[in-house]
């Protein structure tokens, strides 16, 4: 009998060991490569926002949920990430929709420009996204769905698989982090306050072919027949990041899913004069996002469209979110 | 019985998932043999054997070195393990022509000792009549073997993991960017411990592999690096193919009993036979070899230390035919050791060819590790067996965590198969 409760306890220690050595060896996001640790953040939030944003980093560079809460009383929450995919795009939406129902989902279209064989695709990426998301069919689903050649589906499941390799690359970090999360956003916003102005885009090149995948279309289509079953109005944008170039081809195919749907789109590369961004004053890196003073300015008349055409509460005073915004404004100061 | 039967047809099952060539051709093989060695009763016993082992090497030779693939348009893979139960097949009749022991009468007993999975992968290359015996003789399942054999496993994982992998990252930087000297030295020397971690590695796994099911194979390796010539290298070093070269190559052709000149002929061709088995691109490291066991001998000194350092620098050297495919480049890299004399530049650089210090001091620490539990091998068993159940679960666990803490693998590396495999 000793014996035996011998045994369970050294295999306890050694799944215990193997257990802490996961935890140890994956990346914390916490203070660098925040961007890993965003899906994750949702997690401990409230779950009543009537509008949820889904996409890459478009999204959590260019919309402040708590400036759209300070002006029209919204409470939405940017569930994006770095690089997202269109069909990673769509297991995060169905997850959110496992915790709550929002009036309006927004999908940034950027990401349907690529597909699976994309060079954009990358296992970095994959990870950053999917990391951090809480196990559920949906993260089997996103997992299976995004592998690269080269990655294995065992070694989401087992971390010490991938970042083994960390052992002497820890840092203080790691061991600060190892039970307990950084929330880095605001509702899934990133504040960035440097300023890089637009100086000489590259030159858009000439594509062979435009038309956007049918692997990818079809998730933009699950994407909205989610939506469609869950009585939730669907909204596309394209933010108004001026690279990489989002061609005319693109935005015409958009255009006709958009009216064949009757979907909502905005594209506010058109609506940049309207906004007042400044592009040599209001981007953090040459216009590929905006910096806090563009994503102020957008999310400001984005909030307003909303308050005007959609059936959204004015959420003003409210005690949780009052509290936010005290934290978000004392971060942007 | 029962056991026996499904360890051929899964030994069949998952060869032939790797490619069904494999299958055909190993069958072709083991029924050929079989069949030939039945028929050594009668008259053409002589024809019969001649044929049986022109047909089997003339199917080695012809993958080896991708005859097939020059002389007709299919592009068909070298089947896997060719090299070892070829040998295995040419013993065997060798062994029963020469009335050593009966031929098999049991087609899947004979099957089964040449086809068993483990072994075809990396070796070691096994003789007949004793594969059989430790398969179906004296075969003992129990806890003891279970223990012995899967932490044999996990060492054998643990060296070609940690220690090799972590060389490979050097020596396949220096062999494939124009380095040269002293680069080239280093090169040489760390492949010599990549290899042996990597090829006895492999040889633990199918050891420790057969032990779980109760299977005594032969030890491959005894302490090669404790050499005090080429010639006991040998020894020491890939044991089953030297000893099958000894028994089916150099004895035939006469050994050492017709003087020393016939002896070293007989050596040299012998050698020139262990490097045309291993490719064409390493005659001249099989010829070399000879040459050491030849004249090694005269060169050993009253020191031991000396011996073995000196034996260890030869050996390292000729790995060069291992490390660059094509012969001429490989000498041509070994002399560059002499004209360009960069030592300070190796030095200075030691951190920037892949591996960085932490990487080195694991090295270090495991390879050390590593010769001390060779020397020691006997009596670390012992003590294993002694040692209660508790401390042995320790010992597992710790060897899987530093496996896959320390082991080189995943995304950016490129394990590749056991070199040894290749042959």
């Amino acid at each position: 009998m000793k014996k035996a409760i011998r045994i369970s306890l050294i295999l306890i220690i050694f799944i215990g060991c193997f257990i802490l050595l996961n935890m140890l060896l994956q990346p914390k996001y916490a203070t660098s490569l925040v961007e890993g640790s965003m899906i994750a953040q949702y997690y401990d939030e409230s779950k009543d926002h009537e509008v949820i944003f889904i996409g890459d980093c478009e999204l959590y560079a260019n919309f402040s949920p708590m400036v759209m809460y300070e002006s029209a009383g919204i409470k939405a929450y940017v569930r994006g990430s770095s690089q997202q995919m269109i069909w990673q795009s769509y297991y995060i939406l169905k997850e959110t929709l496992k915790y709550e129902k929002p009036k309006i989902v927004i999908f940034n279209i950027n990401s349907i420009r690529y597909d699976k064989q994309s060079e954009e695709v990358s296992e970095a990426y994959n990870r950053l996204t999917i990391d951090q998301m809480k196990w559920s069919q949906e993260k089997i689903d996103i997992i299976n769905d995004s592998m690269t050649e080269e990655e294995t589906f065992l070694s989401y499941v087992l971390p010490i698989l991938r970042y083994h390799s960390r052992y002497d690359k820890l840092t203080s970090e790691d061991f600060e982090y190892l039970f307990k999360k950084k929330h880095n956003t605001h509702n899934g916003f990133l504040i960035n306050k440097h300023i890089k102005g637009v100086n000489n885009l590259p030159t858009p090149k000439k594509l062979g072919n435009y038309e956007f995948n049918k692997e990818s279309l079809n998730y933009l289509e699950l994407i909205l027949k989610l939506c469609e079953e869950n009585d939730i109005k669907l909204i596309l944008v394209k933010a108004p990041s001026l690279y990489p170039h989002w061609y005319e081809e693109y935005e015409q195919q958009v255009i006709a899913f958009a009216e064949e749907n009757n979907v909502d789109y905005y594209n506010f590369i058109k609506y940049s004069e309207e906004i007042g961004i400044d592009y040599t004053t209001d981007t953090y890196d040459g216009g590929l996002h905006l910096n806090l003073s563009g994503a102020t300015k957008l999310s400001k008349f984005f909030a307003n469209i909303l308050k005007s055409n959609y059936d959204l509460i004015n959420y003003q005073g409210d005690p949780i979110y009052e509290e936010k915004l005290k934290i978000y404004k004392n971060a942007i100061k | 019985m029962v056991i026996n039967f499904i360890l051929l047809i899964l030994s069949l099952l998952i060869y032939a998932s790797l490619g069904i060539t494999n299958l055909l051709f190993i069958l072709f093989s083991i029924l050929t043999s079989f069949f030939a060695a039945k028929l050594f009763k009668s008259k053409n016993k002589k024809f019969i054997f001649i044929i049986t082992i022109i047909l089997n090497s003339l199917v080695f030779f012809f993958f080896k070195f991708m005859i097939f693939k020059e002389i007709t348009s299919f592009n068909l893979i070298v089947p896997l393990g060719i090299s070892y139960y070829t040998l295995q097949i040419i013993s065997y009749l060798i062994d029963v022509y020469k009335n050593k022991y009966p031929a098999e009468k049991s087609l899947w007993k004979y099957m089964l000792s040449v086809a068993y999975l483990p072994h075809l992968f990396i070796g070691p290359i096994a003789k007949y009549d004793e594969i059989k015996d430790a398969i179906f003789n004296n075969r003992k399942t129990n806890w003891s073997n279970f223990y012995l054999g899967i932490t044999r496993v996990f060492w054998g994982l643990s060296k070609k993991l940690i220690i090799s992998g972590r060389i490979a990252i050097i020596t396949n930087n220096i062999t494939t960017n124009n380095y040269s000297g002293w680069y080239i030295l280093l090169a040489v020397f760390l492949y010599s411990i990549q290899l042996y971690a990597d090829f006895s590695g492999g040889i633990d796994v199918v050891l420790g592999l057969s032990k779980i099911l109760g299977i005594d194979l032969k030890e491959n390796f005894n302490s090669p690096f404790d050499s005090q010539s080429v010639k006991e290298f040998w020894r020491r070093w890939h044991i089953s193919l030297g000893r099958w070269l000894k028994e089916y190559i150099y004895i035939p052709l006469g050994g050492n009993k017709h003087g020393t000149f016939r002896k070293n002929i007989n050596l040299l061709i012998t050698f020139f036979i262990s490097g045309l088995w291993h490719g064409l691109s390493y005659l001249l490291w099989g010829i070399f070899h000879g040459i050491f066991v030849m004249f090694g001998e005269k060169l050993k000194t009253p020191f031991q230390i000396v011996n073995k350092i000196g034996t260890f620098i030869l050996i390292s050297l000729l790995w060069c035919f291992f490390l660059w495919s094509d012969p001429f480049i490989a000498l041509k890299m070994i002399g560059s050791i002499i004209t360009d004399f960069n030592l300070m530049n190796v030095i200075q650089n030691i951190f920037n060819l892949g591996l960085a210090l932490s990487d080195w001091i694991v090295l270090i620490i495991f390879t050390t590790t590593l010769f001390i539990i060779d020397k020691k091998q006997l009596l670390i068993k012992d003590k294993l067996l002694k040692i209660a159940i508790e401390f042995k679960l320790i010992i597992l666990g710790i060897m899987i965590l530093f496996i896959l803490l320390f082991g080189i693998y995943g995304i950016g590396f490129n394990v590749n198969e056991f070199i040894y495999s290749n042959f």
